[in-house]
């Protein structure tokens, strides 16, 4: 990952962005982003087309909702209708909604995704990677509201914690180099072991080693293990 | 339903134990069973004992005789866990956490960070098992 010079500001916050390395780490920053600013939790929602129909829980590339809150709200709810959700394809500027202003916040077409989702106060934050994709930073929790010089900071904060996450989870793709750690897995793949029996060889969890073969899976654009290591031999990244 | 997971913490200090016992049960999401061993070398007779087949351990940075994660994760790892491990401390930003791949740790998570909310969404990145959704 290139690393970033002064010119991108990130003020204190850099520290903990350049050290983050994994899911969990990424958790954390959100998390504590959230509840600095008065939050109780975060979501960060991939958005598509705004007519393909978006379901909460599949959207949710990262977040520490209650446990299948999203999937009880995709099963009474419609995203589509709810008015945060058409706000994100009028604007990109972010926006601030209020449990004690349902008027505003779509109820009359009964989509008020506040009430529905049972939180008082959201705030949505449209955000875009280096590739254009856009996805929203989502805050909710059961404050009032948020001043103005708080609002301006989360905002910057978490447009500078989204870049990151998206370098350096998000974004493997088709054609990215592999790690030695992937090209080592690899290459236990490609002598039939398991992951499992991976895990020992190499002294990771097997967790790590079924996220290092998804990512490898990504990096070499195939969708299995066969192939996997049929295009890792005809590459010769593995002989 | 509620899935149960057994977690085993490995700490020196029996008050981490107390604490967090205290949070796992406010955890609602999952029947969280968790338990505890001060060394790792009673870790591995736990695992060894094979009573329970733990979904996760939950490691103190520093634990004696050992020095720190590097040493007490390959420990685990030589002697044939292939489960989640995740290293709580107060000073995960030193330097030396960012190698926590290369030692076989899962993750890193400061003390001040662990509240219920963190601990499901480490169960839910985790642990297989999965909870039946808005139930």
């Amino acid at each position: 990952m290139p690393v970033l010079n002064k010119h991108y500001r990130r003020y204190d916050f850099e520290s903990d962005l350049e050290k983050a390395l994994n899911r969990v780490d990424f958790f954390r920053i959100f998390h504590t982003l959230a509840l600095r600013y008065g939050f109780e939790h975060f979501g960060i929602l991939q958005l598509a087309n705004e007519h393909e129909t978006s379901h909460l829980a599949g959207r949710l590339v990262l977040h520490d909702l209650p446990a299948g809150l999203a999937e009880a709200y995709d099963k009474r709810h419609r995203l589509n209708d709810s008015a945060i959700f058409k706000s994100f394809y009028k604007s990109t500027i972010p926006t601030v909604w209020l449990g004690d202003d349902p008027a505003e916040n779509g109820a009359a077409g009964s989509s008020d995704f506040l009430e529905q989702i049972g939180f008082d106060m959201a705030l949505a934050i449209p955000v875009h990677s280096i590739a254009g994709t856009r996805y929203v930073v989502l805050f909710l929790g059961d404050g009032e509201d948020i001043g103005r010089n708080a609002h301006y900071e989360i905002c910057y904060e978490a447009n500078c914690a989204f870049d990151y996450f998206y370098r350096k989870v998000l974004a493997n793709k088709a054609g990215m180099g592999l790690t030695p750690r992937e090209t080592e897995i690899l290459r236990w793949i490609s002598y039939g072991k398991t992951a499992s029996e991976i895990a020992l060889i190499v002294s990771v969890s097997e967790h790590t080693v079924n996220s290092h073969t998804a990512t490898i899976l990504k990096k070499l654009d195939v969708v299995n293990r066969t192939q996997m290591v049929a295009k890792a031999i005809r590459e010769q990244i593995i002989q | 339903m509620t899935a149960t997971v057994h977690i085993l913490l490995v700490d020196d200090d029996p008050a981490e134990n107390v604490i967090l016992s205290a949070l796992m049960r406010k955890v609602t999401s999952y029947a969280i069973t968790l338990h505890y061993v001060e060394t790792v070398e009673a870790a591995l007779d736990f695992i060894r004992a094979a009573g329970v087949r733990l979904d996760m351990i939950l490691m103190d940075n520093r634990l004696q005789p050992q020095a720190d994660f590097r040493e007490t994760v390959p420990e685990l790892r030589r002697n044939g866990y292939i489960g989640p491990v995740g290293v709580i401390s107060s000073s995960i930003s030193d330097a030396y956490f960012q190698k926590i791949d290369d030692y076989g740790v899962d993750f890193r998570i400061d003390k001040a960070e662990l509240d219920p909310t963190a601990i499901e969404f480490i169960l839910r990145e985790y642990v297989k098992h999965d909870i039946s959704a808005g139930e």
